[in-house]
Parts: C-alpha cells; structure tokens; sequence
C-alpha cells in the first residue's frame, strides 16, 4: 500500500522559481531514501507533504489523507525532523521533548511515559536532565530525532539527519534511522544529498532532480550489474583498447582504466575475458583487475546530467 | 532493558512500545502550549531566579488590596477608601509594565530565535492557533494582577461588614464592572506585550522594547497632560496603552480616575473604546505579518 502518493505534484515560489515541477511518485513502507542535490526539492516535497506548503498544482496524499485539507491530522500521524537547528537551549531534553509530545496530541502522562522511553532509544541518558545549551552537536541530533519520534508516529520525515555530525556520530545516527525502520516498523523518509549514506539505510529509493522524479527503485536495482567490464592497467589502456576494437569489441579508455562492452564481445559474455587477455598478453601490459562494473549511484545523476 | 545489549555501548534494546492511546490533535496541542506559557509566566518549573519578578510583582499588586481591607476592619469607615474597584488598576498601572516586560518575552522571543516554530507547525497547530494560544497564556497570566486584587478587595469589602447579606447585596453589582475591566486589561495588554515581543531578536531587547513602550509613554501622556498651558489635555491620554485603556474602562463600566489623564480630556469616551480596539487589532496584524513571515 502507498502510505505517499503524489500526482503532478508542482510547487512554484513567487519570484519564478520551480521547486518542484510534476512530481508523481509513490513512495510505500520501509525506509525510504530520497535523493537529490541541495536545491533539487526535497525540502519542499517534505513541506507539502506535512501540509505546510500548499502546491501550486496537482495533489499529495499521506496516509491516504489529502495534505490540502488535512494537514491537521496528517501532522498528527508524522513525525518530522528539519535540517536546521531547532532546539531552545534553556530547557532540558525531557521538559522539551514531552512538550513536544503534548503538542502532537499526546495527554500529559502518555506524553511523560513515552518521552523517558525515547531518550533512551536515541541513547540520551543522565544528559536529559541538562539544559540542551551544554549539548553537543551529536546530541542535539539525537533530540531532534526524539522529537520526531516521541508521539509513535506512522512516518516519519527527516530531512538531512547526520548533517554536522563528525563520522562516528553519522554512523550511529545511520544505525538509528535503520533501526527505527527494522525493529519500530515505522516507515522512514530520508532526504540527503549524501549518497553513500542513503544507500547504508534505504531499502527503496526516490531520486529527484530539479523537481522531477528520475527513478523510483529498490535500492538493489541501482547498484545491479551493469553490462560493462571494468579493466584496470598499469599503463595507459589506449592500446589495449584499440586492438579490442579491431575485434569488434566496444571498449573505450580513460587513461589507466578502459570499459568494455560485454554484449558486443559475443559469446554469452565469456569471449570478452579471453579478448582482454590475449591483448593484453600480445601488448605486455600487465593487468591490475577486471571486474564486472556496478552502477554505482552517482551515475543516476551523472547520467542523467550529461544527457 | 535485556544484560547482552547494556555493554555494545550507545544503544539500551529495550524494545519499542507502541502508542495507542487517545490522541488530542488540535485541542491537545492548543491546551499544551497554553498550559506551558502560564507555567513560563509564573516562573514555575524553572529556577528561583524566574519566579522573582513575577511572583514579587503580584504579590506588590495585591498589597495594598489587603492592606485596604485590613484598614477597614480596624478602622471601619471613618477613614475614606483610598481605594476603589474603579481607581484600583490605575494605581497599579506601574507594575503591568515590569510583568509584561519580564514575562512575554518568556512567551515568544525563544521559539523564533533559536527556529523552534517548525516543530510546531509539524504538528497538528496552525500559526493563529499558536499565536492564539501564547496570547492567552499572558492574558490569563495578568489576570492575576488585573482581577485577583480587585476580587481581594470585594471581598474584603463584604466581610468587613457585620450583615454579610446585605454587604454582598450593596457591592455585588460591582463585580461585571471589576471582571470585565480585569479583561478588558489582560487581552490589551498581552495583545500588545506579545506583538512587541515578537519583533524582538533576544529577550533582552524585547523586555526593553516593552519597558519602553510602557513606561516611557506613561510618562509622556502625563507631562503633556496638565501642562501650563492645558493644550495638549484632550490628546495627552492617547498617548499612553494605560491610559486608553482606562479611558476605555470608564466608557464601558463607568467611575472616572482622579489620577488619571482621561479625566482632564475632552474627548468622548467612547475614542478611547476605539482606540483600545485599534491598539489590540494593531497588535493582532503586527502579530500576522510576523508569523507569517517565518518560513517552515
């Protein structure tokens, strides 16, 4: 089921500029990556989607409810994390966090109970008592995400989470947002320009460019095999490569390392290996590795940048 | 909390328990922050240090109610009554401005500054309902200041009296004029101490902004008033929050000042009444622009 449907979703800001331009996309549940420069839109999807941002055009469901006119209940049922600072330094972790927690609907009590649990998840302990002014940047992220979570929301947005986080500090928020997804069952919408960190937690990933959808995939998929073989030499590989064209095989080379085109070389595939040793034999060009090549994430935008 | 987990570090599993109970949504979410403003304006839950002003200043506002009611039972009515239910607010008019100064700033100035209206605005509150909810907040907050002496007063005048049914019976029409003029006070006054605070960037400069405002004008309206010359009598009173809201007082609920500039103003009293209504709707459309500027 699509707990995120949005069709022809268009955001444009007075002053002319598009933030979002016919997204249609449906996201359902697990954590979900979504992808894109700064300034391709994510924010503003999130916005909209929180029935915050009214769109210019077409139309966002969350949760099966219409973000135009239930933005009240929808926020009920979400939890959200900005990427800016938002932490009153003044009060303690737990007077702000079960505020929070009453202000999302939760009743005083339910609202004291769940917030003790939450820090604990997060792993703020003897610091919840302390003025958030004294934390550091690692737990002010964990507040953030405390916040966020408090009121056992359904799905939950974080927009940039291990922003200002020093790397070990990143890999416990990644382990965090993975956990919330695997064992909390809560569905989870990550946006992040950082790639290599989408693909450590996202089961599912949306990738957005300057407003628009460019794929919508299981994360497997963007890293599949590709039908390119990867040579490495210790020398140039412009050689190498002109005598497999000879043979009719499509290679091209970039200074020390050369793709080719497994299709082209025949034989279900294997002739290629074969080509790429006996060239290299004949040329005595000693070989580093050959590999079968992965996409690799970049190259969804790298693709789609040239084209 | 299971033994294995404690000692891999950074993470307790003690499982992730469900919510399933009751949910408020916008009600809740109103009644939460309207709850923690009242407890911001009176200090509580916070240090010692926060409770000084406030508390120092309703207990300076119901002083002299008591001592009042106290001159009265020892001395009975030979003494004439220095106060009045309809004096009484003017001659505290000093300390509104510290309270407000002191306390609305609490309100409001921490949430835009450090960029904490986004967490609320994600849940189920809108702009009005929060702005709504921290004027409120200050308005029942004053109160203890614009009603709780006054009541102190009646009450004081009722049981001072050896009939008590007859003592209530006198002064029981009193009490729409001392309610609704403790109102009329606590909503223009938090209308415009939160509108002041909100432009402020830290809460310094927002309970000078207040002081200032106050204060400052306070003094202006009465040195204008009863100048030499008498020229600036009529306008003097429209000078100063106070004393519009007293020349407002007198209009709806009648019992004029003898302190206070509006009785040396020709102007009909029901300006004031407009002019109070100008100053609130002012302080709301400040309020409007300021919150709507602030993006998500």
């Amino acid at each position: 089921m699509a707990l995120i449907s949005t069709r022809a979703l268009t955001k444009r800001y007075p002053g002319g500029v598009t933030a979002l331009d016919g997204l249609t996309v449906e996201i359902g549940e697990g954590v979900i990556g979504l992808v894109g420069a700064n300034g391709a839109g994510k924010s503003t999807l999130i916005k909209i989607l929180l029935g915050l941002l009214e769109p210019t055009d077409g139309e966002a469901t969350v949760l099966d409810l219409d973000t135009r006119t239930d933005g009240a209940r929808i926020r009920e049922l979400v939890g959200y994390m900005p990427e800016h600072d938002c932490l009153p330094p003044d009060v303690s972790a737990t007077e702000f966090v079960s505020h929070m927690a009453r202000v999302s609907g939760l009743p005083a009590g339910a609202a004291r109970e769940r917030t003790a649990d939450i820090l604990r998840h997060v792993g703020l302990y003897e610091e919840r008592y302390r003025p958030i002014g004294g934390y550091s940047t690692g737990m002010k992220q964990r507040v953030k995400l405390a916040q966020s979570l408090v009121h056992d929301p359904r799905l939950l947005f974080l927009d940039e989470p291990t922003n200002g986080l020093d790397p070990a500090g990143r890999d416990e928020m990644l382990e965090l947002i993975e956990r919330i997804g695997r064992d909390f069952g809560i569905t989870v919408v990550v946006a992040s320009h950082l790639l290599g960190e989408i693909e450590r937690v996202a089961g599912w990933l949306v990738a957005i460019d300057a407003g628009r959808l460019l794929r919508t995939a299981p994360l497997t998929s963007f890293t599949e095999r590709t039908g390119q073989l990867l040579v490495e030499t210790e020398d140039d590989a412009d050689r190498l490569a002109e005598r497999l064209m000879a043979r009719g095989i499509e290679a091209t080379a970039a200074g020390r390392t050369m793709l080719v085109d497994i299709a082209s070389a025949g034989g279900g595939g294997f002739d290629v290996y074969d080509a790429v040793r006996d060239d290299a034999v004949a040329l005595g060009l000693p070989i580093i590795r050959i590999e079968h090549r992965r996409h690799q994430l970049e190259d969804l935008f790298r693709d789609e940048g040239a084209a | 909390m299971t033994a294995g987990t404690e000692a891999s570090g950074t993470i307790f599993d003690i499982g992730y328990r469900r919510y399933d109970g009751p949910r408020l949504g916008r009600g809740g979410a109103i009644g939460a922050v309207v709850q923690a403003g009242l407890r911001a304006v009176f200090g509580l839950g916070r240090s010692g240090r926060s409770k000084i002003i406030p508390w120092g200043v309703v207990i300076l506002a119901i002083l002299p109610a008591i001592v009042a009611v106290a001159v009265r039972v020892l001395a009975g009515e030979i003494i004439g009554d220095l106060y009045s239910y309809e004096n009484y607010l003017w001659q505290i008019g000093g300390l509104f401005g510290i309270f407000i100064a002191a306390q609305a700033p609490e309100l409001v100035v921490n949430d835009i500054r450090y960029r904490v209206l986004p967490l609320y605005f994600s849940r189920p509150m809108s702009r009005v309902d929060y702005v709504a909810s921290k004027l409120a907040a200050l308005a029942v907050g004053l109160l203890a200041l614009t009603l709780v002496p006054v009541l102190l007063l009646f009450i004081g005048r009722v049981l001072a009296t050896e009939d008590l049914l007859a003592a209530f019976g006198d002064e029981v029409g009193s009490l729409p004029g001392i309610i609704g003029s403790a109102v009329l006070h606590a909503v223009v006054l938090a209308s415009i101490g939160i509108a002041i605070s909100s432009l402020a960037s830290r809460r310094a400069y927002a309970a000078g902004a207040v002081l200032a405002v106050f204060l400052i004008s306070g003094v202006i309206s009465e040195a204008l008033s009863g100048g030499a010359l008498n020229a600036f009598d009529d306008w003097a009173p429209f000078v100063s929050p106070l004393s519009i809201i007293d020349g407002a007082r007198q209009w709806l609920f009648g019992g004029e000042v003898a302190q206070s500039p509006v009785g040396s103003s020709d102007v009909p009293l029901p300006f004031f009444g407009a002019a109070a209504v100008l100053l609130t709707l002012g302080s709301w459309l400040v309020l409007a622009f300021r919150y709507r500027r602030i993006t998500v």
